[in-house]
């Protein structure tokens, strides 16, 4: 129970970077954790596995944030779980790191490969 | 964020923990489902939804991290330590009580000084917010005696000055209450009319006294009366207002009742009523005037009134509160009569206030403070040495929770918090021991200035308690942190080969340390109060010039049955001769002033024939009004010349009598003295006929000053003292003086009549509070000192059992094992005590202005000190030396 109330920036690039894949994942309606994971594991072709022990603390992250709200609802399966869902805010958020993650990556693109036409690749 | 917020977020914390639970639960269950319908049997499905999720309790860890501020985490790691150390704590409940008895003699002594210190200093006037900002000005001639200001001088200040937001004004006086028989002396101040609204003192009833009283000398006869007058004397009356009550012969009318909390602003009297300036004159004040008149009593500007007094405005310090009323006071004072050209305008922080209680009691008090912290000091290296054993015995608890990756800073703050939970029950415990004491302490002061009504603002409230609990705090931190420090250094390694002796050189020189500073600290505190003992034998044992033994005392004020002046010469004359016909007295006369009764009297300008004092000379000197026989009945040495006698009455010639430091002043001797004259301000030559020898005229320690004694009869006064010299016992001597007065006037009340013994004892207040407090405080240092060098010394010793086994085996008798530790033992209280001895030669210094009659190096005081510390330290060390004597050297040697 040691105190760690500061996060290095290496952390924090991380978690940012899972934030913007929860938010992008929920921009098409509300899912339930279990689901989120499931998602982003298979848009990106079982290569990111998103553990629970990020997964569950970042959507408490969001929560508090108040880019997603909370709701226990039941599944289609006729399961309880608890839905999460963006809000307006959430949303805002959303295209804000979307362009940020798209200048990082041109960025990280042009010094890896100098020769290549800048722009020339978007987001998936 | 608000508390409300705060305790919200506790709230919800606990129901987001159910609920990431149940979320947790539901993602399991959903993962299972999924993977049956893929056609896996539900036991391994589960199983694999299970460890896909991977540590349970580290996603909720790391969720509860999110929403648990770094605040909230820090106040539940503190929870737990509290509860564990309570624990802990309460499986050893005689270690637990001694640190906390220990801690609560030194809080609790800490505590009363401070609640003094509060009354005092920081709160001196009950009843008024931020009294201690108050600012006084007063005069200063160029002898540097303080004077108050003339009422004219006021009006300018209060008009001009810009460094106060407001100036008001109040004199002290003592009036009667009612007439004949039911009369009585009090208290009463004469305020000026901006006095309540300058303090924020309130009305509990009526109103109280405004600007618009201040209008005329004379007028308006109204009266304040404070709260507990109000209850004592009135009932309660709900119409108090609008009745009159009798003051001084006049009748004043009730206007209003104080606030229940305000006793006036002149600290330790207990103020009953409160009257215009106006009425001062009125009342028959004439505040050393010459004048007749009232009104030009309030014009003279020679009168001395009172101290003016405010707060300051915000912005200005006192040095330029003071540069700026200088200023004002130089072009004012242009045209003052040249003798008061050098008096200068000084203004002091209201504890400063000349003649004020509390610039009586701060020097004292200093020294208290002093006292106070060097016994907290020995409770808390006592403390240290109680939890430094006990460190020891904790090696192994400790070990393990490092080994199990516990941090050092961890581990002390889970020993520094265990501290603190002793540390409170002990700063509560210690104010308690306070509230109980304090009472003691105001009913002694209230004996010794009976019959006088006083009023402490001394009692335990949040403050005190607040003090106590921060210097609990603050002594944990320090008994606790070193002992702690060395705790947490633990070698596991050798922990683990369970060599737990603790033979580390550094324990030991901590353990010697603490037996060294609490030896030091005890001679500090017993050469201390030493030192107040022995100047309170010699404030005893001074020669005061006269006797006050087998002499009574009886005061009167004739105006209390309406005498006036021919009335009350004629009753004087009945009284003395009455008293001469009692049985068993040998001799009677009257005064106006008892000596050595602890504040001065007022002092009177006088005229020197054929000397020209010098520019600015300070030549007011203090006097008495006596009858015949003065100087016999009370033992004062008459040098030259004669005593008054009957003869000096008022159709006589003007004379005096002056004591031997003004007759060798101006006239070089006693002899010399006879046949020359002197005069007061405007009045009349007055032959010299007899000189008297010194005495101390209001307190002990006073140095020679000049006085002058004038024959009753030539300087009526109202009010008197009778005193009657017998040889029978003394409380039929007073019982005797109340009965002839009773029988000339039965509805003349006798305002106190009591051996003159007691009269003087105020004198003693301060030597015999101080040197009382200094006792204690030094009994309870030296207890304390004692008992942690037993328990230090007491603890080596078992921890050399196993050498003590050797030595014996090897063929060592007892006797040498007891020297051994014996010399051990002294060896450290010699350091001790020489570092407690050079501290006392450099610290008693600042005794210097509680002490009278005894050098601050006075050597009988340091002796007892070393003796008695000496005597502690051996007996400290010869009980558990002896008992290591008597140890079987096989027990010892099977001790591992």
């Amino acid at each position: 129970m040691t105190l760690h109330s500061r996060r290095d920036a290496r952390t924090d690039l991380l978690h940012g970077t899972l934030d913007m894949l929860i938010l992008r994942t929920l921009q098409w309606g509300q899912q339930h954790g279990y689901a989120i994971g499931q998602t982003i594991r298979a848009q990106s072709s079982d290569v990111l596995q998103v553990e629970a022990g990020s997964l569950y603390p970042a959507l408490q992250r969001l929560a508090q944030k108040g880019w997603v709200t909370a709701k226990w609802g039941q599944t289609e399966a006729n399961q309880r779980a608890k839905f999460y869902r963006l809000t307006a805010e959430g949303k805002k958020q959303l295209l804000r790191e979307e362009s940020r993650w798209t200048e990082l990556v041109n960025a990280i693109g042009r010094v890896m490969n100098p020769a290549a036409a800048p722009g020339g690749r978007s987001e998936e | 964020m608000s508390i409300v917020a705060w305790f919200k977020r506790f709230k919800r914390r606990r129901l987001d923990e159910e609920d990431l639970q149940e979320e947790i639960r539901a993602h399991l269950a959903i993962a299972t489902k999924e993977r049956i319908a893929d056609g896996a049997d539900p036991e391994s499905a589960r199983h694999a939804a299970v460890k896909d999720f991977g540590n349970v309790l580290l996603t909720r860890e790391a969720a509860r991290k999110v929403w648990t501020p770094w605040w909230l985490e820090l106040l539940l790691d503190l929870r737990s330590d509290v509860r564990y150390a309570i624990r802990t704590l309460a499986k050893h409940p005689a270690f637990a009580l001694t640190v906390i008895a220990v801690l609560t003699l030194g809080i609790g002594a800490n505590a009363a000084v401070f609640t003094i210190l509060k009354g005092i200093a920081l709160s001196p006037i009950a009843g008024v917010d931020g009294s201690a900002r108050l600012a006084v000005i007063y005069g200063e001639t160029s002898g540097g005696r303080q004077i108050q200001v003339s009422y004219p001088e006021y009006q300018l200040l209060r008009d001009h000055d810009r460094a106060f937001t407001a100036l008001f004004g109040s004199a002290l006086a003592k009036v009667n209450l009612g007439r004949g028989r039911a009369a009585r002396q009090i208290w009463a101040e004469l305020v000026t009319g901006n006095y309540f609204a300058s303090l924020g003192v309130r009305a509990d009833s009526g109103r109280t006294i405004l600007p618009s009283d201040e209008a005329a000398p004379g007028r308006p006869p109204i009266v304040v009366i404070s709260h507990g007058l109000w209850r004592r004397d009135f009932e309660a009356d709900p119409d108090i207002v609008g009745k009159t009550v009798e003051i001084n012969n006049n009748q004043l009318t009730v206007v209003g009742v104080a606030d229940p909390a305000f006793h006036g602003t002149t600290v330790v009297y207990d103020v009953e009523v409160f009257v215009p300036i106006m009425m001062g004159p009125q009342l028959g004040f004439s505040f050393g005037s010459r004048e007749a008149t009232p009104s030009a009593i309030l014009s003279d500007r020679r009168a001395e009134v009172f101290f003016p007094q405010g707060f300051l405005r915000p912005g200005p310090t006192i040095g330029k509160a003071a540069a700026e009323t200088e200023a004002l006071w130089a072009t004012l004072s242009r045209d003052r009569s040249s003798t008061d050209a050098g008096v200068r305008a000084r203004v002091v922080p209201f504890w400063q206030m000349p003649s004020g209680a509390p610039s009586y009691v701060l020097p004292t008090l200093t020294v208290l403070i002093a006292m106070g912290l060097l016994v907290l000091a020995i409770a808390c290296a006592n403390i240290a040495g109680l939890v430094l054993v006990r460190g020891v015995s904790r090696r192994g608890e400790i070990a393990i929770r490092m080994a199990l990756g516990a941090s050092r800073t961890r581990i002390v703050r889970l020993l520094i918090v265990e501290n603190l939970v002793l540390a409170i029950p002990g700063a509560f415990i210690g104010v308690l021991l306070a509230d109980s004491g304090i009472p003691v302490l105001v009913g002694y002061a209230e004996w010794l200035a009976a019959p006088e009504r006083v009023f402490f603002n001394i009692q335990v409230d949040g403050l005190v308690i607040g003090f106590a609990v921060l210097v609990a705090c603050a002594s944990a931190l320090v008994f606790g942190f070193v002992p702690a420090l060395q705790s947490s250094r633990v070698d596991l390694v050798s922990v683990i080969n369970e060599d737990a002796s603790p033979r580390g050189a550094s324990r030991g020189r901590l353990r010697a340390g603490l037996v060294v500073a609490q030896v030091a600290v005890s001679v500090l505190l017993l050469v201390g109060a030493g030192l107040a003992g022995r100047s309170v034998d010699a404030a005893r044992r001074v020669d005061p010039g006269f006797d006050a033994n087998q002499v009574s005392g009886l005061a009167i004020d004739v105006r209390q049955n309406a005498y006036d002046e021919p009335r009350g010469r004629a009753f004087y004359r009945r009284l003395l001769n009455a008293a001469l016909t009692e049985s068993g007295v040998e001799s009677a006369t009257l005064a106006a002033h008892a000596p050595m009764a602890f504040l001065d009297t007022r002092e009177t300008r006088v005229a020197i024939e054929g000397y020209e004092p010098r520019q600015g000379e300070d030549m007011a000197f203090m006097s008495n009004a006596v009858g015949p026989d003065y100087f016999r009945t009370l033992r004062i040495t008459v040098m030259a010349g004669r005593e008054f006698e009957d003869r000096d009455d008022e159709t006589s010639a003007p004379v005096a009598v002056v004591n031997s430091t003004l007759a060798t002043r101006f006239w070089g001797s006693a002899a010399n003295a006879l046949g020359k004259r002197i005069r007061m301000a405007d009045g009349a030559w007055r032959t010299v006929v007899g000189v008297a020898a010194d005495v101390k005229y209001s307190q002990v320690n006073e140095a020679p000053r000049p006085y002058f004694y004038l024959p009753f009869l030539q300087a009526y006064r109202g009010n008197m003292i009778l005193h009657t010299r017998g040889a029978g016992p003394v409380d039929r001597l007073v019982e005797r003086a109340r009965a002839t007065v009773e029988a000339l006037d039965p509805d003349l009340p006798v305002l106190y009549a009591r051996p003159m013994t007691e009269m003087t004892r105020g004198a003693f207040i301060i030597f015999d509070l101080g040197a009382a407090m200094l006792f204690v405080f030094g009994t309870v240092g030296m207890a304390l000192a004692a008992l942690g060098t037993y328990g230090l010394v007491s603890y080596s010793v078992k921890q050399s059992t196993h050498e003590i086994g050797i030595r014996m085996a090897l063929g060592a008798t007892g006797t040498a094992v007891v020297r051994h530790f014996l010399a051990r033992g002294l060896r450290l209280g010699a350091v001790g005590a020489a570092i407690g001895v050079v501290a006392a030669l450099g610290l008693t210094r600042l005794l210097g202005s509680v002490l009278f009659g005894v050098s601050a190096t006075d050597g009988p005081s340091f002796a007892r000190a070393l003796a008695v510390v000496a005597g502690g330290v051996v007996v400290a060390t010869l009980i558990p030396s002896w008992r290591a004597a008597r140890i079987n050297p096989l027990t010892a040697l099977r001790h591992q």
